[in-house]
């Protein structure tokens, strides 16, 4: 089967400046993004994670380098048909209703005028924005901006969803709802490829993750096992007493294991904000 | 085919929305019927031809003035609005091509400018309609012929204006898709504007003879690359009938007007098409 996306040495020069000075954004990257998962594109502001996303897009024109989306080439409206994009910092069109912009992008994506109804109304439920969509989008808070962003995005249900920083200034409880909106498409076996420089929340959301320097790939695998350390091991005890430590401790070294720290668990302050904040009055 | 008109017809429709709920649109619009109507009170009291022609002229002037105003800087700030606040990237990401998303932007400029214009020519009409009333009672009175004004040469005017507002509206989206600013394409565009105002007077050194090959191909082709806006400046003789004007010539103003709006799209989309959003 062939991958959602397919990039082989992507090159990306922008011109700068009338002298023509050449600015490499995104140098010979070359990622295979299989089908079905949650993929995240990682890296520091200014890599060139969303000049990739735009020229997979055929937004911008590559330099060089071969690209697909779904096994054609990005240019093709046939493919972006079954693409759903979020741009980053998504800002609509400030005049028209929340309802009005997810319904007009249902329109451009093709979406038959008989299920356009349906449709706008299941993408404006699955982001949680039925309540606010009767609102015009200027007056809308930076976390309802990515919440419609995500509506037009899936509105004509596409195979495969591109989000350029979709939680990028979102607290923590508007983010994880994001997150659960992630999980849903990827259950209903949509893929899922967002790129990020918020890896704690990448973490929990992706299947597996790319991470780029400077325009080059320097790492890429599924989450496990880019994250895990198989040769620790890490146990979680409750009601623990010194002697039952000293005979665990002693349990242990004579089957050559060694116990090389012990703390207590600490939760992040991320889940202590998310299990004390119950959502913000726009959720 | 049936598609792309769709698409088409959906950008122009968000586009038609976003300029009439701007507070520019509704100024510029108030501006000029006051002017029109304005030209009720500064009329010159001749009880004759030149005071139909007065107001005539100074209201198909401020619609001439402030339309193309409305057409330079309404276009360019509907393209840079778009890519400016990178609204036009999550279009483009859909199956909407370039030329599509352009033709939209162009059909949307030009209704409103339509709706401008046929707001104003109907001031204008009835405003010339009341003055003709009276004109008529006092000639009867004083046993003159009295002056008249045209409908059918008015409505024919409205159209006209419509084109020739259609045409600067193309050239500006040509240069908007060239250009990286509002303010480069505004000021390259109202120079534009006054260059087809002046068109006529290259069209006539063109026609003289001349020493200079070099003076001549100048001559040649901006007479070529800009249209002659003047030519759709027919107030007088359709509204006030002050001459004559053949059905022909009629149509070959609209079929050249025609030309260079789909001569100055087909530039843009091509242009447009390498633009990187
Ligand atoms: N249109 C453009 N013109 C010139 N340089 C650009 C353009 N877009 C992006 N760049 C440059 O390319 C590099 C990568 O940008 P980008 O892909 O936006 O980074 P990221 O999304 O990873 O933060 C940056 O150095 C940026 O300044
Ligand atoms: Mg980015």
């Amino acid at each position: 089967m062939n991958s959602a996306i397919s990039v082989r040495h992507l090159t990306k020069d922008f011109r700068i400046g009338i002298r023509g000075l050449k600015l490499r954004a995104v140098d010979d990257l070359s990622l295979e993004i299989p089908r079905g998962q949650v993929y995240g594109l990682l890296g520091p502001n200014g890599c060139g994670k969303s000049t990739t996303l735009k020229v997979v897009l055929g937004l911008v024109s590559a330099t060089a380098g071969e690209i697909s989306i779904l096994g054609e080439p990005s240019a093709t409206s046939a493919a972006r048909r079954r693409t759903g994009f979020l741009p980053e910092a998504p800002y609509f069109h400030k005049f028209l209703t929340g309802r009005e912009l997810v319904r007009y992008c249902a329109q451009l994506s093709g979406v038959a005028a008989s299920d356009l109804d349906a449709a706008v109304e299941d993408a404006l439920g699955l982001a949680a924005m039925k309540e606010a969509a009767g609102r015009p989008i200027g007056t809308y808070s930076k976390g309802m901006l990515q919440r419609i962003g995500f509506a037009q995005a899936v509105v004509h249900d596409p195979e495969l969803i591109i989000l350029d920083e979709p939680t990028a200034g979102v607290d923590p409880v508007g983010s994880a709802s994001i997150g659960r909106m992630i999980h849903a498409m990827r259950d209903k076996g949509k893929t899922v490829v967002l790129c990020s420089h918020l890896l704690g929340q990448v973490e929990q959301v992706c299947d597996r993750v790319a991470i780029m320097d400077r325009g080059k790939l320097v790492l890429e695998g599924a989450v496990e096992d880019v994250l895990s350390r198989r040769d620790r091991h890490v146990m979680t005890i409750e009601a623990m007493t010194p002697a039952a430590r000293t005979a665990a401790e002693a349990a242990l070294e004579a089957h050559g294991a060694k116990i090389t720290s012990v703390t207590h668990p600490r939760r992040s302050l991320e889940d202590l904000f998310r299990e004390l904040v119950t959502g913000s009055r726009d959720a | 085919m049936k598609d792309s008109l769709r698409r088409t017809l959906w950008i122009s429709r968000v586009t038609f929305l976003e300029a009439v709920r701007q507070r520019f649109f509704a100024f510029l619009l108030v501006l000029s019927a006051a002017m029109v109507l304005s030209s009720v009170s500064l009329r010159v009291f001749d009880f004759g031809h030149g005071e139909l022609k007065f107001i005539a002229d100074f209201g198909f002037g401020g619609m001439f003035f402030f339309g193309s105003v409305l057409a330079v800087v309404m276009t360019a700030q509907l393209f840079f609005s778009e890519i400016d606040n990178k609204t036009a990237l999550t279009l483009l990401a859909k199956p909407l091509s370039r030329p599509e998303f352009l033709l939209g932007k162009f059909f949307g400029a030009w209704a409103v400018l339509g709706v401008f214009v046929l707001v104003l020519a109907s001031l204008q009409g009835v405003v010339l309609w009341a003055r003709e009333q009276e004109l008529i009672a006092a000639a009867e009175q004083a046993g003159r012929i009295p002056t008249t004004f045209s409908i059918v040469g008015l409505c024919q005017l409205v159209l006209l204006q419509w084109l020739r507002l259609g045409v600067v509206i193309a050239i500006v989206l040509a240069i908007s898709s060239l250009a990286r600013t509002f303010l480069f394409t505004v000021v390259v565009g109202s120079l534009a504007v006054v260059a087809g105002q002046l068109q006529w007077i290259a069209q006539d050194a063109f026609l003289r003879p001349t020493d200079s090959p070099a003076y001549a191909a100048f001559l040649w082709i901006s007479t070529r690359l800009i249209p002659n806006l003047q030519q759709f400046n027919l107030a007088d003789a359709l509204v006030l009938g002050s001459s004559a004007v053949e059905e022909g010539a009629l149509i070959a103003v609209c079929l050249s007007g025609l030309a260079y709006l789909v001569a100055y799209l087909t530039l843009g989309s091509l242009i447009f098409r390498q633009r990187e959003i």
